[in-house]
């Protein structure tokens, strides 16, 4: 692992601000494993917070109107999205939040399932299956407030300017899930949050250990985060909960507030907007499904990818944005107007800084050597397989080696194969 | 299709690299001028010449491509060569062992980070074994004549104080070849590549730790003939080169060791100048052996101890088996031999595979 700098230093004290709801939002239908199916009409009018979509699986990931308006469903760049144009009247569903003195376990479930929330981390597992553990014992619920993603400080300026409700909501997952120990893991460069929230949870009487961790990348990844708090190894591929251990992100705890204490849907996110090339930088609470076209104009800029990279996400394991039409999704946490990398290739020179830098102990530059060549069997024998894909190994290789393209094809390489 | 990370590392491309090994080579240039003067800065200039020209025209021809060329080793490598002669080795030698380095040692290995052994050392070899004659003459070692600035005496030293001359001799003592004359600014360098992470403290520990346990069991009853710097500079700059060494921190612990005991076994027969080149080359051709042995554990995975124990086991023969092998042929004058073997292999395998590999960054 490794430290990385970045600017988020300078976005990390700011507070979150809010920005003009846009014209219309694009609402993606890709969830976790599975596509959701549209349960309105084309043409017709929503409130905010009315359902308009579900996957037809038994997981049940739902996706709610963030605001009022007419109903499109439209394709672009080979996706599906629920187009809402705004009408700027903001009708809303009205909203009750439960009796949560009166919901049993079951109830809550279907709280955090109604509410359309999955994981915020980026992956979009959907919370109400991960929390349903029967019998299961859980010994650690560990919320994860490391946020190691260079430039990101979405999660740092939601803890940093939260009030109680987060924590009550912490509290209340615990009871459902039967944790032993609660830990909110932060890094050690936020150290000054610890005591904050050490003071709020005494006053409500909580029991959360707060963790300082490390500064390196990629600590904030579930594995390594696992590992560091309890000192367990668990296997890639393995359910964390069947090892005794369940992670949750802070801003995904935010979600769950939200539905538990307003009863409102998974509708909004804090997203930093940040990078070398953003003229402003902040945290902002924004609508799922905003386009980055919109975001770019409120901040004053435009859309030249020539000029610059647009990643949605973290610069480490983000997506390159290829339209502006592309928005804002439950997972995402940042909006990066980064510089355009110069890649020149070379050799490898066998100098060893990615398998000192993989947090999984490979070693990538094996897999540039077998990926190129289709061998299959050597990549099985470097346990590609194992890779989280976190590009640490590419971010630190002074030639350039393609390994993260290496890494991928030599995944589709071995399932082929299979 | 463009993959994350979308941020690199900054000041950390191949160059940065190579720059900062000429960087950590500096001191130890300025101490060989301050030794033998404008003598070192010719051959040190004529190598560094023939290494660049030799790896433009050849990359150029067989890779299409001289751009490569310009990364930095080439210099590196004429460097690191001219570092290990003699101050009087006459010029069309080092540009030979510079060529030689280049083609036999990079260029037809596929170039830069493909080649097994040390270019440096590869070209060493030819050098001292087209040019025996000359090279082997003991006349080449006097050189007295030719000192630029003799032997200091830093701490006014008195008649009865060997420790103060010792302590003169590691900061300066132009005698042997023209990297040796400063062990401080040797270790100087050394630290500034650690610190710049281009060396890892693996490898010059274990050498030099195993080398001074394996004479301090020994003890007095043989004669260890040796040059203490000659062995530092190799230590730091030869055993550490990146494309020869193995690519985890437990290889180097291994490989550290294993050049620093094969050195010991090799002085101990009495092999002399090329003592620490040869164990070098012998653990090079294992290097990438031993990443694969040495190679960290997986995340969540078992190792299996047997197996490895069995592994390391086998190596640690067959590394000795081939020590024992290159002391014969040295004692018998027969490395010329291995030598010719060397080039019809790499001839071969140019032609007939790497030549079809070159797009492969590894
Ligand atoms: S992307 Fe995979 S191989 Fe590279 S550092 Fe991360 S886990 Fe290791
Ligand atoms: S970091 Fe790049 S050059 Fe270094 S060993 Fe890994 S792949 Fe090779």
């Amino acid at each position: 692992m490794m430290t990385i700098s970045s600017l988020k230093k300078e976005t990390k004290n700011q507070e979150i601000e809010g920005l003009p709801d846009p014209p219309y939002v694009m609402m993606s239908l890709l969830g976790y494993q599975s596509q959701l199916k549209p349960l309105v009409e084309p043409g017709i009018h929503v409130l905010q917070y009315q359902l308009i979509a579900q996957s037809e699986n038994n997981w049940s990931i739902k996706l709610h109107a963030p605001i009022s308006g007419i109903v499109d469903v439209v394709e672009y760049n080979g996706q599906n999205y629920i187009k809402i144009t705004n009408d700027f009247k903001n009708e809303r569903m009205v909203c009750v939040p439960p009796k949560l003195a009166a919901l049993n376990n079951q109830d809550i479930l279907r709280v955090i399932r109604d509410a359309g929330i999955v994981g915020s981390g980026g992956a979009g597992f959907p919370t109400h299956i991960k929390y349903d553990v029967a019998d299961r014992p859980i010994t650690h619920f560990i919320i994860n407030g490391a946020e190691c993603e260079p430039y990101l400080s979405a999660d740092y300026s939601l803890m940093n300017q939260e009030e109680n409700h987060l924590w009550k909501t912490v509290q209340v997952i615990q009871k459902l899930i039967k944790a032993k120990y609660v830990i909110l893991a932060i890094e050690k460069q936020n150290r000054e949050l610890k005591k904050k929230i050490e003071h709020q949870i005494s006053q409500l009487n909580i029991n959360i250990k707060v963790q300082l961790l490390g500064n390196d990348y990629p600590q904030g990844s579930e594995l390594q985060l696992i590992k560091t708090v309890t000192g367990k190894i668990i296997p890639k591929g393995s359910i964390p909960a069947h090892h005794g251990v369940i992670v949750s992100n802070i801003g995904t705890i935010k979600a769950i507030a939200n539905a538990l204490y307003q009863g409102i849907p998974y509708t909004e996110r804090i997203v930093t907007v940040s990078g070398e090339k953003a003229k402003t930088r902040g945290n902002f609470l924004l609508k799922i499904g905003t386009p980055i076209h919109h975001i770019l104009e409120q901040i004053g800029q435009d859309w030249q990818p020539d000029d610059q990279q647009i990643i949605l996400g973290g610069p480490m394991m983000g997506k390159a944005v290829t339209h502006s039409e592309e928005s804002i999704s439950k997972g995402t946490g940042g909006l990066l107007l980064l510089r355009h990398l110069k890649t020149e290739v070379f050799n490898c020179i066998q100098c060893g800084y990615c398998a000192d830098v993989c947090p999984q102990k490979l070693m990538p530059m094996e897999f540039a050597r077998h990926a190129v060549r289709g061998n299959s069997d050597g990549l099985n024998q470097f346990d590609l397989k194992s890779c989280i894909e976190c590009g640490a190994c590419a971010y630190v290789c002074p030639s350039d080696v393609p390994l993260m393209s290496s890494i991928i094809t030599g995944k589709q390489l071995i399932k082929t194969k299979l | 299709m463009n993959l994350h990370p979308f941020i690199k590392a900054p000041r950390n491309t191949t160059q940065a690299i190579m720059l900062d090994v000429i960087v950590a080579l500096i001191p130890i240039t300025i101490a060989s001028y301050l030794a033998y003067g404008t003598l070192a800065l010719t051959l040190l200039g004529t190598a560094i010449t023939a290494a660049v020209v030799t790896d433009l025209v050849f990359s150029g021809i067989l890779f299409g491509n001289w751009k490569t060329s310009l990364d930095g080793s080439s210099v590196i490598t004429a460097m690191l060569l001219t570092f290990t002669i003699s101050p009087l080795t006459p010029w069309f030698v080092v540009a030979f062992g510079a060529a030689t380095a280049i083609i036999f040692g990079k260029i037809l290995w596929g170039g830069l980070g493909k080649n097994l052994f040390n270019p440096a050392l590869v070209g060493r070899e030819f050098m001292s074994c087209i040019f025996s004659s000359i090279l082997g003459a003991s006349s080449i070692w006097v050189t007295s004549n030719f000192i630029h600035i003799p032997a200091q005496d830093f701490f006014l030293v008195q008649d009865d104080e060997p420790v103060k001359t010792y302590l003169s001799t590691l900061l300066y003592n132009p005698s042997g070849a023209l990297g040796e004359y400063s062990p401080f600014l040797i270790m100087l360098g050394g630290f500034y590549l650690i610190l710049r992470k281009r060396i890892s403290w693996h490898i010059p520990t274990m050498l030099l730790g195993v080398f001074a346990m394996s004479s301090i069991v020994v003890g007095d009853r043989v004669n260890l003939d040796y040059s203490f710097a000659g062995l530092l500079f190799g230590t730091i700059f030869m055993a550490t080169d990146m494309p020869s060494s193995p690519n985890n921190a437990s290889g180097k612990i291994y490989y550290g060791a294993m050049i620093g005991l094969v050195t010991f076994i090799l002085v101990w027969s009495g092999v002399k100048f090329s003592y620490l080149s040869y164990s070098i080359l012998i653990l090079n051709g294992f290097s990438s052996i031993i990443s694969q042995v040495f190679k960290p554990n997986p995340w969540g995975k078992k190792t299996n101890r047997l197996q490895k124990s069995e592994e390391i086991a086998l190596l640690t023969t067959a590394i000795l088996g081939v020590t024992i092998a290159v002391i014969y042929l040295h004692e018998n004058h027969a490395l010329i031999y291995l030598l010719v073997v060397y080039v019809f292999y790499v001839v071969l395998k140019y032609a007939f595979d790497f030549r079809h590999k070159l797009k492969y960054p590894i």
